[in-house]
C-alpha cells in the first residue's frame, strides 16, 4: 500500500501511539527488571529506589546456580513446544473439516468443544489428577503436555476455522478442477494462505501453555516441573524472594518474545490478492 | 511403534528389571513431601546423614509448592483421594482433624512411646499437637509464636514503654500514630486472625458454642474493630494486608508495632537494627492472653506400605541436632529444648520473646470447618467490619454460625 | 456425477478429519468434566468422603438462595464486560497500528506480546505490589507528579479494587486481541483498500467500510474465545486480593473455587460451576445462531 502521509504525520499517527502503547505494555516489566538486578537492601525500602543503588546479578547468579530454574525454563519450553505439536497437528484437519465441509451434528460438535473450555479448570484438577494417576501419566511429559494441547484444541480449532473461513472456497474448486486431490489441495494452495493463522494459533497454544500453571502444578514432579512451578515456589510462607521472583520473571517473557519476533515475519499480508483471478 | 507392541515392550522390560534386581537385603522408599520457603536450601545433607545411619532405607523428598498453603493442601488432598498419598508430609494442624475425617492419618502413639527423643519436646507443644479423639498423629517439628514488634526508639521519643494490656496498647498506638506513621500495623488478610486472637480471643471470646456472642466477645470485637474505625491508628491498607505487607510497612518505618513471629525477625534485624525489639503480646483484662502457634509436624498416612520406616524418617528430623539443623533450612525454631541453648539463626530477644510467649500460645480448635474459617470466613467478615459495610456484632454472629449453625 | 464410492468417502472425511481431536479432548476431559458435573449432585465434601448423601438439584437451589452467588453474577458481569471490551478495544487499535509499515515494526510486535507471555502469579504479585499502599510504584508516581495528596489502599477500599484488578487484566490480555486481530488483517485485499483510497476515502472510512467488515467473523470469534476465557479465570484475581476486600472481587469462577478447596464443599462449588457454564452457552448460542448464517454459506 502507497504511504502517501508525510514522515512527520506517519510519526505522530502510527510510532507515537504504538509508542505509548508498548510503554503501557513494558512499564510493570521493566519495573520487574529493574527489582531484578538491585541489592536486597534497595527492594522494600522508603522512599522508593527506582534505580538500583548498585547493579548486581546476584540474584540471577542465585537462580540459575542454586536452584533448577535453568532445566524448569527448558521443561516449559518441551512442554509447550510439545502441545503446539499436538495442538495443530489435531486442530487444523479438524478446522478444515469445519470450514469446508458441510455435514450432519457440525454446529453440535462445533460447540460441544467449546463447552469443554466453558468448565472452569480448577474444578476439574482433582477428577483430572486421579484420571493421570490411573493411566501411569503423572509426572511426565506426555501428561501434561496432553492436558495443556487439550484445553487449547477447542479454541485453536474455532480460531483456524474462522481464519480459514476468510480463505474463499473457490481457489479450492479451482485447484480440484486443475487436477489437484484433496491433500494437495490443503497442501499447496490453503496452508500458505491461511499462514498467518497458523501462526497466529501456534502462538496462542505457546503462550498458553507457557503460563499454564495449575495442570503443571497438579500433574507434574519434580521430574517435570515447569517454570510457572518454579516461581510459585520462591513465595512461601514467611518470605517472598523478591529478587529471585523477578529474575526469574524477567527471563521467563524471553523466549516468548524471540520466538513471537521470528515468526511474526508469516504475519504478512496480500497474499490472497488477485488470487480468485 | 504401534500402541500393542509397545505395551507388550513396556511390560517385558518391567518384568526383565524386577526378574533382575539382586535378592539382597530389602530396601524400602520412604516418599516424604516438605515445603521451604527458601528452594535453594534442600534437606539433601539430612537425608544422607540419614540414610547412612540406616542403609535398608531410602528417602525420597519432593518438594512442593506453598502457594499460599492452597496449592500444598490441593495436591495431599488430591494424592490422598486419588491413592497416590506419600509415607509421610509436612502438615499443619488446620488441617487435621479433616484429614482425620478422611481417615488419612496413621496414629503413631505406639512409636513415640518407644523414641527416646520424645523427652526432648516439651509437654507444652506435645499437647498443641494433640487429636481431639485422643490420639497422636502429627510429630512435631518447628514452631513459631506470635509476639510483638515495636520500634523501641519511636516509643522512647513519644514516652511510651512497650504495652502489657489492652489499654497500654491503644494508648501507645494513638501516641505513635503521627505524620506518616501508624501506630499498629493490623493485618486484616487472610491469615490475620493471628492478630485478632490475642485480642478478642484474649479478652474473653472463644469457639465453643456461644463464645463469639457472649457480651465479653463482642464488646472485645467492637474494641478491635474500633481501633481502624474509630481510632485511625491503622494504616487504610490493613484490610487486605497479608504478612508480607504488614512485615514490610514496619520495615519501612510505616507502623510502629506489628504482630508477627521469629520467622521474619532477621529481615526485621537488616533494616532496622536495634531499632527493633519484640515483646509477647498484650495481656487481656484477667490477665490470662492468647497468642497464636504456628506449627507445623509431620505425619504418617494410613495408606503408606512402610510405616515403620516413615516414623524413623520423622523422628529423624525432630531429634536433637538433627532438629537444629532442620530449622536452620527453614527458618522456624525447633521443638527440641536441648537445641534452645545453642541456637543462633534469630537474634535473641526475639528468641527470648517467643519462648515467653508459650505459655499463652494456643491454636484455634480442631474441627473440620477451621480451614475455612481461616481462609474465608475470617477475612470476608473481617474485611467488611473494617470498611463499616457490616457492624463488629454482625461479624461475630457469622463466625458463630460458620462454627456451631 | 460421482461414483459412489468416491461420494461416500467424501462424506466421511469430514469425519476422519474431526477423529483425532475429538479422541484426544475425550479421552483427557471427558471423564473429568463428567465426573465434576455428577458430582454437582451431590453433598459432597471432601473430607467426609464417606458421608456423599443425593440432594439433586439441592446444590442449585441453595446457590439461588445465597447472597453471595448473586454478588459474585454481578460482580463477573462487570469483570467479563469491563474486560473484554477494553483489551478488545486496546488491542485492535494496536492491531491496526502494528499493520502500519515503519522501520522497527519486527521488535514493536515482539515487545507488545511480553505482558501476556507472563505467567499469571507474576501478574498478580507485581501488580499487587505496585498497587501497594506503602510501597508501591503507583502511589509514589502518583504523589511525586502531584494528582493525589495521599497514598491511596487500592486493594483495600471496596471501591477502587475492582477497577484497579480490571487494570491488570486488561494489561494481561490485549496482546491477545492485538495478535489475533493483526493476523486477520492480513487476509484484506489490498487491491478493495486501494480503490476506496483512489475514491477518495479517508483512513477512517477506510477502516470502517473495507477492514472491518472483512475482519468481523475473526473479531466475533476472538470475542467470544476471549469473553468464555475472561469469565473463568480466578488466577490473578486470586493472588492479587483472593476476592477481597469482604466480596468486593469475588467472582462467579472464584466463588465456586474458594467453595470447592477451601470449605472443601466439592459438589456446591460443582453446582456453582455449572450455572456459569449454563450462562455462558448462552452466549454461545446467540453467536452461533446469528453467524448461523455465515457458518452455512
Amino acid at each position: 500500500m502507497i504511504d502517501r502521509r508525510s514522515r512527520l504525520r506517519r510519526v505522530l499517527e502510527i510510532e507515537l501511539p504504538l509508542i505509548l502503547i508498548i510503554a503501557f505494555a513494558l512499564a510493570p516489566y521493566a519495573w520487574m527488571v529493574l527489582t531484578s538486578i538491585k541489592p536486597d537492601a534497595d527492594i522494600s525500602t522508603r522512599p522508593l529506589q527506582y534505580l538500583p543503588s548498585t547493579v548486581t546479578l546476584e540474584h540471577y547468579g542465585t537462580l540459575l546456580n542454586r536452584t533448577t530454574f535453568a532445566t524448569n525454563l527448558l521443561n516449559s519450553l518441551v512442554v509447550a513446544l510439545g502441545a503446539v505439536a499436538v495442538g495443530l497437528g489435531v486442530s487444523v484437519p479438524a478446522a478444515y473439516a469445519f470450514s469446508r465441509f458441510r455435514f450432519r451434528g457440525r454446529r453440535l460438535l462445533m460447540t460441544s468443544f467449546l463447552v469443554i473450555n466453558m468448565f472452569p479448570i480448577v474444578l476439574l484438577i482433582i477428577p483430572l489428577f486421579v484420571l493421570m494417576r490411573a493411566l501411569g501419566l503423572l509426572d511426565t511429559f506426555i501428561g501434561v503436555i496432553a492436558g495443556h494441547s487439550t484445553f487449547a484444541i477447542p479454541f485453536a480449532i474455532w480460531m483456524l476455522t474462522s481464519y480459514m473461513n476468510a480463505i474463499p472456497r473457490e481457489l479450492d474448486e479451482a485447484s480440484t478442477l486443475d487436477g489437484a486431490t484433496l491433500l494437495q489441495t490443503i497442501r499447496l494452495i490453503l496452508v500458505p494462505l491461511v499462514m498467518p493463522g497458523i501462526v497466529t494459533t501456534a502462538i496462542y497454544i505457546f503462550v498458553t501453555s507457557w503460563n499454564e500453571y495449575l495442570f503443571a502444578m497438579m500433574l507434574s514432579g519434580q521430574n517435570v516441573r515447569t517454570v510457572t512451578v518454579a516461581l510459585q515456589l520462591f513465595i512461601g510462607e514467611f518470605t517472598v524472594q523478591w529478587g529471585l521472583l523477578t529474575a526469574g520473571g524477567t527471563l521467563v517473557a524471553i523466549p516468548v518474545t524471540i520466538l513471537f519476533l521470528i515468526v511474526q515475519k508469516r504475519l504478512v499480508g496480500g497474499l490472497t490478492a488477485g488470487a480468485v483471478k | 511403534m504401534e500402541r500393542r507392541t509397545f505395551i507388550k515392550l513396556a511390560g517385558a522390560t518391567a518384568l526383565a528389571t524386577s526378574l533382575a534386581r539382586p535378592a539382597v537385603a530389602q530396601q524400602t522408599t520412604v516418599r516424604w513431601w516438605y515445603h521451604f520457603d527458601k528452594p535453594e536450601n534442600t534437606p539433601d545433607e539430612l537425608i544422607a546423614a540419614f540414610e547412612a545411619a540406616n542403609p535398608d532405607i531410602k528417602i525420597e523428598a519432593e518438594s512442593i509448592p506453598w502457594g499460599g498453603g492452597g496449592d500444598y493442601y490441593t495436591r495431599l488432598f488430591a494424592a490422598i483421594v486419588a491413592g497416590g498419598a506419600p509415607d509421610c508430609a509436612m502438615v499443619k494442624l488446620n488441617n487435621q482433624a479433616q484429614l482425620i475425617e478422611m481417615g488419612a492419618l496413621e496414629p503413631i502413639d505406639a512409636m513415640v512411646a518407644g523414641w527416646d527423643g520424645r523427652t526432648d519436646i516439651s509437654d507444652d507443644i506435645w499437647n498443641v499437637n494433640k487429636s481431639a479423639d485422643g490420639k497422636q498423629y502429627y510429630l512435631p517439628l518447628q514452631y513459631v509464636v506470635l509476639y510483638l514488634y515495636y520500634r523501641p526508639d519511636l516509643f522512647e521519643a513519644a514516652g511510651v514503654a512497650p504495652p502489657t494490656n489492652f489499654e497500654e496498647f491503644l494508648a501507645a498506638a494513638k501516641a505513635l500514630t503521627q505524620g506518616d506513621v501508624y501506630g499498629f500495623g493490623m493485618r486484616g488478610g487472610p491469615g490475620g486472625h493471628d492478630n485478632w486472637g490475642p485480642f478478642v480471643l484474649g479478652g474473653g471470646a472463644s469457639f465453643e458454642k456461644g463464645g463469639m456472642v457472649s457480651d465479653a466477645a463482642l464488646a472485645a470485637n467492637r474494641w478491635y474493630v474500633g481501633l481502624g474505625t474509630e481510632h485511625k491508628v491503622i494504616p487504610p491498607s490493613a484490610p487486605t494486608d497479608g504478612f508480607r505487607q504488614i512485615v514490610d510497612n514496619f520495615k519501612s518505618g510505616r507502623t510502629a508495632m506489628a504482630i508477627h513471629h521469629v520467622g521474619s525477625s532477621n529481615e526485621m534485624v537488616e533494616a532496622l537494627g536495634d531499632k527493633v525489639s519484640a515483646v509477647p503480646v498484650p495481656r487481656g483484662p484477667d490477665g490470662k492472653g492468647w497468642t497464636l502457634f504456628g506449627d507445623e509436624s509431620n505425619a504418617v498416612f494410613s495408606s503408606s506400605a512402610n510405616k515403620e520406616a516413615a516414623f524413623r524418617w520423622i523422628s529423624f528430623l525432630s531429634t536433637g541436632k538433627n532438629n537444629v539443623a532442620f530449622n536452620r533450612l527453614t527458618g522456624q525454631l525447633p521443638v527440641v529444648t536441648s537445641g534452645a541453648a545453642e541456637w543462633t539463626l534469630h537474634q535473641a530477644r526475639f528468641v527470648e520473646a517467643s519462648a515467653a510467649s508459650l505459655p499463652m500460645a494456643a491454636v484455634p480448635p480442631d474441627s473440620p470447618l477451621t480451614a475455612d474459617f481461616v481462609r474465608t470466613v475470617w477475612p470476608t467478615n473481617m474485611q467488611q467490619a473494617l470498611l463499616g459495610q457490616i457492624t463488629p456484632d454482625a461479624m461475630m454472629q457469622a463466625i458463630e454460625a460458620h462454627f456451631h449453625g | 456425477m460421482k461414483p459412489i464410492a468416491a461420494r461416500k468417502r467424501l462424506i466421511l472425511t469430514p469425519y476422519a478429519f474431526l477423529a483425532p481431536a475429538l479422541l484426544v479432548t475425550a479421552a483427557v476431559i471427558l471423564f473429568p468434566v463428567v465426573q465434576t458435573a455428577w458430582m454437582s449432585l451431590f453433598d459432597y465434601v471432601l473430607f467426609r468422603p464417606r458421608s456423599i448423601p443425593f440432594v439433586g438439584a439441592g446444590n442449585f437451589v441453595r446457590a439461588f438462595g445465597d447472597p453471595v452467588f448473586w454478588l459474585s453474577l454481578w460482580n463477573s458481569a462487570i469483570w467479563i464486560g469491563a474486560v473484554v471490551a477494553l483489551q478488545f478495544a486496546l488491542g485492535l487499535a494496536t492491531a491496526l497500528l502494528l499493520n502500519q509499515s515503519f522501520w522497527w515494526r519486527g521488535v514493536a510486535r515482539a515487545l507488545v506480546v511480553v505482558p501476556w507471555a507472563l505467567p499469571s502469579v507474576i501478574i498478580g504479585l507485581m501488580w499487587t505490589w505496585m498497587y501497594d499502599f506503602n510501597l508501591g510504584v503507583i502511589n509514589d508516581v502518583l504523589l511525586r507528579i502531584g494528582l493525589i495528596g495521599e497514598p491511596i489502599a487500592w486493594l483495600a477500599r471496596s471501591d477502587t479494587t475492582l477497577p484497579a484488578v480490571i487494570l491488570a487484566l486488561v494489561w494481561q490480555g490485549f496482546p491477545f486481541f492485538a495478535v489475533v486481530i493483526l493476523a486477520g488483517l492480513q487476509t484484506v485485499p489490498a487491491e478493495l483498500l486501494e480503490a476506496a483510497e483512489i475514491d477518495g476515502a479517508t483512513p477512517f472510512q477506510r477502516l470502517r467500510t473495507v477492514t472491518l467488515p472483512c475482519i468481523m467473523d475473526v473479531i466475533a470469534t476472538a470475542l467470544l474465545l476471549r469473553t468464555i476465557w475472561v469469565a473463568n479465570s480466578l488466577d490473578v484475581i486470586l493472588v492479587m486480593t483472593g476476592g477481597g476486600p469482604g466480596y468486593a472481587t469475588h467472582t462467579l469462577p472464584l466463588y465456586a473455587f474458594l467453595k470447592a478447596y477451601s470449605s472443601m464443599e466439592f459438589g456446591y462449588g460443582a453446582a456453582l460451576a455449572l450455572i456459569l457454564t449454563a450462562l455462558l452457552l448462552f452466549v454461545v448460542f446467540a453467536y452461533v445462531r446469528r453467524a448461523a448464517g455465515d457458518l452455512d454459506k
